[in-house]
């Protein structure tokens, strides 16, 4: 359990964007993307002092703000800062951490989670912008019978070595299985080709991928 | 040359000596079956904890701050309005005034914060006043006669010259000369979990959970940085996201770590984010070759001359083996190790290997080519002698029949279209081999059994290998055995590098069993009043002698132990590994001629590792070498830039990964020699791959491109050559 949840229920004073704008370096990745997806400005150079001084923009932060997640089947409340994404909050706050961060960048892929259905990359979703939606996570996959036939697949074929890119590539495989129940090797290809591995376990990826199609979640 | 970051070739000897102690199975049931590695299902669950999951109570996150600039002298540090931020809890500097930092992602100062988004605020912060200095960002740069002096004593550390035999006479003899220029890029790590640690303090005594692959050594780095006893450090890796040879300490970034968790007095965790990854924690450096070669006409090797450079970066060597594997009988070559402003080499995945082969195999067959020799042919005539660690001989024909090597066609495709295929081959050699690795066997009375070794899983399965011989060494199920690692309170073992980590755990690992297995026959036959002899445990039961109504269940016979369980130590010793291994790349691509882009379409190899003690991890790490070496081939490639000293490209979308698309058809054979025993296959299969698909390149368009990687400007600026 990270104990920052504690001190975050608490109301921490937070003043990073001061921090920010006195510092006189621009923006950080993260406020780009608070800049951009909440107040839905697309001139992110303006800082985010700015943003805020504009009108009829709703500002939201930068202090906690509260913000509900709804994570494989389980509501959980936090008090996280805007610009947190839905990959930290699940890492940091919630202790839920099959995600992994990597790059950091949506280049990767080993943050994957499903949204609504969708694979995302989570390291570049905010947490406030998945409120209300049914967010997967490779922690939810197996049940009570067992492992997903993807998980139990890939433990079969080997696909995992290091195992650090695993979890997104279980999610990836998931998904794309979920629109696509027997795609042709080139489909599956494609459909993985957002994940990267340093292991080189991508062969028995594939395989294990091809190996679980078809097969319904009993 | 002689760089201390360079594994010793094949020193110890190549087979087991006779006379030893203990010996493998001969009929093993586990050892060299398909055994499932042990530790899938977490992983595929996300419930496996790797250091950067783990979070402690009342945690801080670390963030260090590193130099923007390639070459600049500390002024000075202010640390004052940092201090004042939300949430900052600790600071650090890491460079005094006047200090200097040498390249970008140098560490200079340090903080830690209650979130990460504070700490990350905060650092921007810290005040460091920089006096920029000239830098030297590239080779070409540093070589300039007239750059500065930066390194002490200079940029270019020239060696002595290596020489054997006449060369004169041998150029005297050739029938055919190569005279060409030849070159590796720098290769990043790109360990998917970055360096890091999580570091905890109680009553003086520190816990890391480090991103490692060396749990004892890094206790001991800890140690000796924090001037600690070693006593006093524990250190655990029970999961770890990768390494290739970058991870065997500390580091700055855990000493950090330690010292911001004792001065907030909590526990931090301080993971690199992939920029940093990237600028400051390893490479593999470069590698220049100028060659002039001869060869008879009937294909002899006749001499070898080089001229050799690369950069390891910052005050780091660039060695690497030439010529590679074939025999010239007269041969010379002097290297450079060229100083850059750039982030240090570390160890990577067969360290100077990949250099050394892709340069040495283009050579052979462009010398192939100038006599009109099949380079599989000419590779055979110019093998040294065959040995069990040099069985290129078999191999080679082996791949080829495999692969289909016969429909190769002369030097460039003159099938029409703009897709031109090609064949490549080429050959590599590792040494692995063991070491001093130590192991405790518990049997519990409840039938329980747990080996505990300090190794780690880097991701090649060791644990696997832990579990399946303790089970077959004691005749027990597999799943009846708890195997328990990468905790430095578990007895001792190296780090896990140099293909050296199955040969010397599972010796260890097989001798602690037996010995365990002794004692327990012992103990049994003691307590039942029978002769130790007749104890035997088979499939999970218990026979003693012949009596079959004696015969009992494992549980009931550790029941009959009394409370006292048995607990033995054992260590690594001869006669259960020895040391070298070869192998063979047979590569096909193809060449759009038009775009530049090459395909790689399939890759046979060949490769031997010893005694095989899981085909099915066994051939994970090839498919993965192999992978591995389709990105030095094609994709990755650090780039500096002169101007500013930045690296372009620290991220996982500009350098440029293997994907899912890109990967081959890869034909994977295992050669097992169980009379070597335990071996080591982590780097090998990675070695030989990209001089293949070079070989190949040329093979199909009729042109070469000697620089890796063969990016399609290069391929489109080669082929300018034929018009």
């Amino acid at each position: 359990m990270s104990p920052k949840k504690n001190e975050i229920l608490t109301g921490l004073p937070c003043e990073s964007e001061e921090a920010s704008d006195s510092s006189g370096l621009s923006v950080s990745r993260r406020d780009f993307f608070k800049t951009v997806s909440i107040a839905g400005i697309a001139t992110a150079v303006i800082s985010p002092g700015a943003t805020r001084a504009q009108e009829g923009v709703r500002a939201i932060g930068p202090n906690s703000v509260p913000v509900e997640l709804m994570i494989n089947g389980q509501s959980h409340k936090l008090k996280i800062e805007p610009r947190v994404t839905l990959l930290d909050a699940a890492r940091n706050q919630l202790d839920i951490t099959g995600a992994k961060r990597v790059c950091d960048r949506g280049s990767c892929g080993a943050c994957t989670m499903i949204v609504d259905g969708r694979a995302v990359y989570s390291c570049s979703t905010l947490a406030i912008e998945v409120q209300g939606k049914e967010i997967r996570t490779v922690e939810g996959l197996a049940n009570a019978d067992g492992l997903h036939p993807v998980q139990q697949a890939f433990c079969d074929t080997d696909g995992l070595m290091c195992g650090f890119c695993t979890p997104g590539y279980v999610v990836a495989a998931v998904s794309m299985l979920e629109k696509n129940p027997n795609p042709t090797p080139e489909e599956a290809r494609a459909g993985l080709d957002g994940n990267i591995c340093r292991c080189g376990t991508y062969a028995r990826v594939l395989e294990a991928t091809l190996k679980a199609q078809g097969v319904r979640r009993g | 040359m002689g760089d201390k970051h360079q594994v010793p070739e094949v020193k110890s000897p190549a087979t087991i000596e006779s006379g030893a102690a203990y010996s493998w199975p001969e009929a093993p049931i586990l050892i060299g079956s398909r055994v499932k590695r042990v530790d899938g299902p977490d992983k595929v669950q996300g419930k496996a904890k790797y250091s950067y999951d783990v979070n402690r109570p009342g945690m801080l996150y670390g963030r260090i701050l590193r130099s923007p600039y390639a070459h600049a002298r500390i002024v000075s540090i202010d640390f004052s309005a940092a201090k004042r931020a939300p949430g900052v809890r600790a600071t650090l500097a890491i460079l005094e005034p006047g200090q200097r930092a040498m390249y970008q992602g140098d560490e200079v100062a340090a903080l830690a914060a209650t979130t990460e988004e504070l700490a990350a605020d905060a650092l921007r912060l810290v005040r460091v006043k920089y006096e920029v200095l000239p830098h030297l960002a590239t080779i070409a740069q540093a070589m300039d006669p007239i750059a500065p002096p930066i390194f002490e004593g200079g940029n270019v550390r020239r060696g002595n010259a290596e020489e054997e035999g006449d060369l004169e006479a041998g150029f005297a003899a050739a029938a055919h000369t190569v005279e060409q220029s030849y070159s590796t890029q720098v290769e990043t790590h790109q360990s998917l979990e970055t360096h890091g640690c999580v570091c905890e303090w109680e009553d003086g005594k520190l816990t890391a959970w480090a991103s490692t692959q060396a749990v004892h050594g890094t206790r001991e780095g800890f140690a000796k940085a924090l001037e600690i006893p070693q006593s006093n450090v524990r250190v655990i890796t029970q999961y770890m996201g990768g390494g290739f040879g970058s991870k065997f300490g500390p580091d700055v970034q855990g000493i950090t770590c330690a010292k911001l968790a004792k001065q907030a007095d909590a526990a931090v965790k301080l993971m690199l984010d992939r920029k940093e990854e990237q600028l400051a924690v390893g490479n593999r450096p470069s590698a220049f070759a100028n060659i002039k070669a001869g060869v008879t006409a009937d294909g002899a090797l006749t001499a070898f001359d080089a001229e050799t450079w690369g950069t390891g970066g910052a005050g780091r060597g660039a060695g690497f083996p030439l010529p590679y594997i074939y025999q010239f009988p007269n041969r010379r070559r002097v290297h450079a190790d060229v100083y850059t402003n750039a982030g240090p080499q570390r160890a990577m995945r067969a360290p100077g290997h990949p250099q050394g082969c892709f340069i040495t195999e283009l050579l052979m067959d462009e010398l192939a080519d100038q006599i009109q020799m099949d380079p599989v042919e000419f590779r055979l005539k110019n093998l040294p002698p065959k040995a069990p660690n040099a069985m290129w001989a078999d191999y080679f024909p082996k791949a080829a029949q495999r692969f289909g090597w016969s429909k190769r066609h002369p030097t460039g495709d003159s099938t029409p279209g703009p897709i031109k295929t090609g064949f490549g081959c080429a050959a590599n050699r590792w040494g692995g081999g063991g070491r001093g690795s130590q192991a405790r066997c518990e049997i519990h009375p409840d039938g329980g059994v747990v080996m505990r070794c300090g190794t780690q899983d880097i991701g090649t399965g060791i644990r696997t290998i832990v579990q399946m011989i303790t089970a077959e060494t004691l005749g027990i199920p597999f799943e009846a055995v708890i195997p328990e690692i990468g905790d430095s309170v578990y007895p001792f073992s190296g780090g896990s590098g140099g293909s050296t980590t199955s040969p010397s755990v599972s010796p260890a690992i097989r001798i602690t069993a037996e010995k365990a297995r002794a004692e327990f026959a012992d103990r049994l036959a003691s307590a039942l009043g029978v002769d130790a002899t007749n104890v035997v445990v088979r499939d999970g039961r218990v026979l003693i002698g012949e009596d079959t109504s004696k015969t009992m269940s494992w549980k009931e016979a550790c029941r009959r132990l009394g409370t006292e369980l048995v607990s033995v130590d054992g260590k690594w010793e001869r006669g259960l590994s020895s040391s070298g291994s070869s192998g063979v790349q047979l590569a096909e691509v193809e060449v759009d001629i038009e775009t530049g882009v090459t395909k790689v379409k399939r890759i046979t190899i060949v490769q031997d590792c010893g005694l095989v003690l899981d085909p099915l991890t066994a051939e994970s790490q090839v498919y993965g070498g192999v992978i591995m070496g389709v990105g030095f081939a094609l994709y990755e490639n650090r780039i500096m830039d002169r101007n500013t000293g930045q690296m372009v490209n620290p991220n996982m979308e500009w350098y440029l990964l293997p994907g899912m698309s890109d990967v081959p058809e890869i034909d994977i054979t295992v050669v097992s020699q169980p009379e070597r025993g335990v071996i080591g296959l982590g780097e090998p299969p990675t070695i030989a791959t990209a001089a293949a698909i070079g070989n190949a390149v040329a093979n199909a368009t009729g042109v070469r491109v000697r620089s890796l990687p063969i990016t399609p400007d290069k391929v489109l600026e080669s082929l300018d050559q034929l018009f």
